[in-house]
């Protein structure tokens, strides 16, 4: 089912979370707010959910408004970063238990269940406690239990930020492989960028309680409208040069770095500007030659990660496959892959 | 604990600090089963006479109906405590209620206010509504000045499930009152166990209130049955007779304390209140 | 907060407060308020609480006399007029009086009236009919006769009226007067908290007051701070063992507990044997002197108290890492040095709390001292609740003055709210009070 926000506006005790949003998710689609904490990620999750009422604006589930409804009338299932399991009850009951309350008959609810369960994979698990179960295991109830009424659309609060790092990447896979099978429209509210990247169609960025992207994760990756975009998405994570606009390129003066401005013309000289460059994008091959001296090397295996310290006391971030190894303290040639870098103003504006 | 330092001292003083209520806890145990030769203070015989008041009520009078007073007075008292606590401290906790600050800080107010100075102000409430010298206007009154405590303490107990088991209820479809009823109540059973533990020992042992606000009613507890019974100037007086009648009205309480000394502890200290 | 607050009322949190408030209000609040307004009465056994009516009595009379009535209206006070009406027709048969006596005194002295019972008992021995006894006749009379003295009227306007009846030229305002004095019900004054201010008993009632909390206090927080450290030095079974045997006083009901002091301090008891044995002067320990009755006061509290800091400090120990405490011991930190530098610092708060916690209830605390000494000997060990107390509900002479007794326990609840509202902002009770997160 398609939702969609118009112009939300969400108020704390006078500070204003959120401002005239604006947000449409895609029926079937997975769609993930990307955000550092207190960006408004969550609110607007808890928002569609119904724990959170719209101080302004509008909230449609398809062509319904439920704007003014209680999260009991809105369909719509939730799984919490804590997974919010009731301790009191096993694994059939919590799944059981939005069934109970919509008093459906006893069959069906076993039925329901064991076929959620099925799809969970949980099903030799029906007769546990919340607590004799690993967290993983626990998240997979939190799943079946807010999938088996059949939601509108599925909300996901951090859901992988309590496992540990190698549950995390089963479960990436798990919860995409259950959205995707069970064709829901889903929400996954997150920090971490590899998550979003991993899991989701299309990724909504938020910075102080506004979108400030809405993409793909390639295109998003590949095009970021602002330095904020472009500096959340990708491990290493991009670096920056400060520079200004000199005859149509992106000039650093004291080490004599000239990136061509391509696509943009006549900007006028002397405009303050930031280069963002990726670090596969910075290496022994490329057209724009920089001089440097290894800062740090740090070896992971597969690749190994360089910061090279430019004359001025810039930074650029290298990632190079292993094999060539350079050393702490190295000098080196390196170039940039002028095609590309990024360009952006000085308030973080795309060029 | 740390083992860099000698124990002995401090067993010492605090035996020296305990013997007072040492020697009367023991010899309240010791008197009702012996007999002491007057101006002595050991006893040299084992009787069981001084328990004959339970089936002999010409000693001291009947004490099983009085014994069934205080079980129904303290057992009202606890339901009515732990029932209006349950409701009321949920209701603070989680729900959106008009002048909610106002009303919060007011039971707080009230929690830390000493309610035996209100004693005058309910005397002449009971003589207009009518239930001078009733036992439900006891009852009334007994589980209205626990109600702040109860409430405080059902809330500390509320406030600590999570919110999300509660908005997972509600995502699920379920009304807050379902919610209450079938998710948050048991998780906060221990707390309701712990109220109404400490509600019926507090009604069991309650003396003043039945004393002043129900002085000629036909109902005794055994608090006040145990006044009568102590009092040097009555006819009967003799120690042994009421320690025995005093550790038969204490027993109960010790047994619930033995059995949940655990979980009383968390509200003896807990709560903020004793 | 803002006006459009995203929380509307639930009505489910309605519902579940109600019991609460109607009890709340009931018994907390109804109290206070009618504290604070009958200590502002005079209202007493003697007044009843439920309103009065207007009798003249000897007594009024009396000290009517005394403040300046002209003697003159306070004898036609005193009489007695006999009215031959319809009233006093029915009065006399019911009262059993021959029918043909009463209908020839219908039929010959009707609305007659006499001021005298002898001119009138005269008058009645002229009839045909007249009963042969002293006796009957003077029954007879007695039915006729009419007088303000001991008679009861339920409204200020049916006693004027009867006044003015009775009174031929009353002097200005007499009557007004007259009726206001014979008001038996209670009445609006302040004179409770004058009286309060001048009487010599009241300062020595609180001076008596200070001196009880202070030590009490004292003598809890102290004990409970020695038995939270000790019992946490103790290996479990010792510290148990303390625990358990200190929070006896605690449960154990009230009235036993005063009866196993009474058993300990009391003539023959187990102290007074022991002193004896030993040569000691030996008697009532609990009312022989007024040295040891304070001290079993302040015994008999502080026993019942010293748990609860206990139980706190014991609490806030634990809290304390026990890192800190090998920490201490590597450095070389003897017993005393780690109770006085590591622990007692962090023992700030709680004994802080237990100190305000506790004076609260020291204030108002007078069942274990009733039960005890019962304020003896004489009134050395009366506390203020106590006297309020008694004053207003438990005196031996039977008048109970509720006014006085509201009055010196508005002047408690007045320093309880105080003090307790001073507590919440001390110990930021209000941050406790956080929203409800479900906004629907």
């Amino acid at each position: 089912m398609q939702i969609s926000i118009r112009n939300f506006t969400k108020t704390f005790d006078a500070t204003t979370v959120i401002d005239d949003m604006n947000l449409t998710i895609r029926d079937g689609e997975m769609l993930a707010l990307l955000g550092p904490s207190g960006c408004g990620k969550s609110t607007t999750l808890f928002t569609i959910s119904g724990i959170h009422r719209m101080d302004k604006g509008q909230l449609m589930f398809g062509d319904r408004d439920v704007s003014g409804l209680p999260s009991q009338k809105r369909n719509v299932g939730v799984v919490f970063q804590n997974y919010a399991l009731y301790p009191h009850m096993n694994v059939f009951e919590n799944i059981a238990f939005p069934l109970t309350v919509r008093k459906d008959a006893k069959a069906d609810i076993d039925r329901e269940v064991r076929a959620i369960a099925a799809l969970t994979h949980i099903s030799e698990l029906l007769e546990r406690r919340p607590g004799q179960l690993s967290g993983g295991q626990q998240q997979r109830v939190a799943l079946a239990r807010a999938l088996v009424r059949k939601p509108d659309v599925l909300l996901l609060d951090e859901p992988l930020a309590n496992l540990d790092a190698k549950l995390r990447l089963e479960m990436r896979s798990e919860i995409r492989r259950i959205q995707l099978e069970t064709g829901i429209t889903a929400v996954l509210v997150t920090h971490d960028q590899v998550e979003a990247m991993s899991m989701c169609d299309r990724i909504a960025i938020m910075k102080k309680g506004e979108i400030v992207q809405i993409d793909t994760p390639a295109d998003m990756y590949s095009n970021p409208r602002t330095s904020f975009v472009a500096g959340f998405l990708g491990n290493p994570p991009i670096s920056f040069l400060s520079g200004i606009a000199m005859e149509n390129a992106f000039s650093v003066a004291p080490i004599k770095l000239r990136v061509p401005l391509v696509p943009q013309e006549g900007i006028a000289d002397g405009t303050q500007l930031k280069l963002g460059v990726r670090p596969e994008h910075f290496g022994p091959e490329g057209d724009i030659a920089v001089e440097g001296r290894i800062a740090f090397a740090e070896t992971q295996g597969r690749e190994n990660l360089y910061d090279v310290a430019l004359a001025d006391g810039s930074v650029l971030r290298s990632i190079q496959p292993a094999g060539r190894n350079w050393a702490l303290g190295d000098t080196v040639r390196w170039h940039i892959d002028s095609k590309s870098v990024f360009v952006f103003t000085d308030d973080g504006q795309r060029l | 604990m740390t083992r860099n330092f000698a124990t002995w001292p401090i067993i010492l003083l605090l035996t020296v600090l305990s013997l007072p209520l040492f020697i009367m806890y023991l010899f309240l145990l010791v008197d009702t089963f012996s007999n002491t030769p007057p101006g002595s203070l050991l006893p040299n015989e084992f009787t069981l006479e001084h328990w004959r008041f339970l089936i002999d009520p010409t000693i001291t009078g009947d004490i099983w109906k009085p014994t069934l007073t205080t079980f129904l007075f303290a057992a009202s008292m606890m339901v009515i405590v732990v029932s209006v606590s349950a409701t009321a401290g949920y209701a603070l906790s989680r729900l959106a209620l008009p002048f909610r600050r106002f009303v919060l800080s007011g039971i707080m107010v009230m929690h830390a206010f000493p309610s035996v100075t209100l004693i005058i102000g309910v005397f002449l409430v009971l003589q207009f509504a009518g239930l001078y010298n009733s036992l439900i206007g006891v009852i009334l009154v007994k589980a209205s000045l626990m109600l702040p405590f109860g409430i405080w303490i059902m809330k500390g107990f509320y406030d600590a499930v999570p919110w999300e088991i509660e908005m997972a209820g509600v995502q699920d479809g379920a009304s807050r009152f379902t919610v209450w009823r079938r998710i948050i109540l048991p998780q906060v059973k221990p707390g309701l166990l712990s109220l109404a533990l400490f509600a019926f020992i507090d009604g069991w042992s309650e003396y003043m209130l039945p004393r002043i606000l129900a002085p000629s009613s036909d109902f005794e507890v055994l608090s006040m049955y145990l006044n009568t019974v102590s009092d040097p100037n009555s006819s009967t007086y003799n120690f042994n007779i009421f320690k025995s009648v005093g550790l038969f009205y204490t027993l109960p309480v010790l047994a619930l304390f033995v059995l949940f000394q655990n979980r009383l502890m968390n509200i003896f200290g807990g709560g903020t209140k004793g | 907060m803002r006006a459009s607050s995203p929380h509307r009322a639930n009505l489910l949190g309605l519902a579940f407060m109600t019991p609460a408030m109607v009890l709340l209000l009931g018994f907390f609040f109804l109290p206070v308020v009618l504290t604070s307004v009958f200590a502002f009465t005079n209202m007493s056994t003697a007044t009843g609480i439920s309103g009065g009516s207007y009798v003249v009595t000897g007594n009024l009379l009396r000290s009517l006399t005394d403040e300046g009535l002209d003697a003159k209206t306070i004898d036609a006070l005193g009489q007695s007029n006999y009215v031959i009406d319809q009233a006093g027709l029915e009065r006399a048969r019911a009262a059993g009086v021959d029918a043909k006596f009463v209908a020839e005194i219908a039929e010959r002295l009707k609305d007659r009236s006499f001021t005298s019972s002898s001119a009138f008992e005269r008058e009645l021995k002229t009839l045909p009919s007249r009963p042969t006894r002293v006796r009957d006749l003077k029954i007879a009379a007695g039915a006729f006769e009419q007088s303000v003295l001991n008679v009861r009227y339920a409204s200020r306007g049916e006693m004027e009226a009867a006044l003015s009846h009775m009174l031929e030229n009353p002097p200005e305002g007499a009557i007004e007067r007259i009726a206001t004095a014979s008001y038996t019900g209670w009445t609006w004054t302040t004179d409770n908290f004058k009286n309060l201010a001048i009487a010599p008993d009241t300062w020595r009632i609180v001076g008596n007051t200070v001196f009880y909390v202070v030590l009490t206090l004292a003598f809890n927080v102290a004990v409970g701070l020695f038995l939270a450290i000790t019992t946490f030095y103790l290996p479990p079974a010792g510290s148990g063992f303390f625990s358990v045997l200190w929070l006896l006083p605690r449960i154990t009901p009230v009235v036993l507990y005063a009866v196993m002091w009474k058993w300990f301090t009391w003539e023959d008891g187990f102290v007074f044997n022991i002193a004896q044995d030993l040569g000691l002067p030996a008697f009532n320990y609990m009312k022989g002197s007024v040295a040891s009755a304070w001290t079993v006061v302040i015994l008999v509290n502080g026993f019942v108290g010293a748990s609860f800091g206990m139980i706190l400090f014991s609490g806030a120990l634990k809290a304390i890492p026990v890192q800190q405490l090998w920490a201490s011991e590597v450095d070389g930190a003897s017993r005393w040095q780690q109770i006085r530098y590591i622990i007692l610092p962090q023992m700030r708060w709680p004994i802080l709390f237990v100190t305000s916690y506790q004076t609260l209830s020291l204030l108002s605390s007078y069942e274990q001292i009733w039960l005890t000494t019962n304020g003896g000997p004489g009134s050395t060990t009366t506390i203020w609740a106590l006297e309020a107390f008694k004053t207003a509900l438990n005196n031996y002479t039977g008048n109970l003055q509720y006014g006085l007794g509201a009055a010196m326990a508005l002047v408690l609840v007045a320093v309880g709210l105080v003090l307790s509202i001073v507590y919440l902002r001390l110990f930021r009770f209000d941050e406790m009070m956080s929203k409800p997160k479900i906004e629907f």
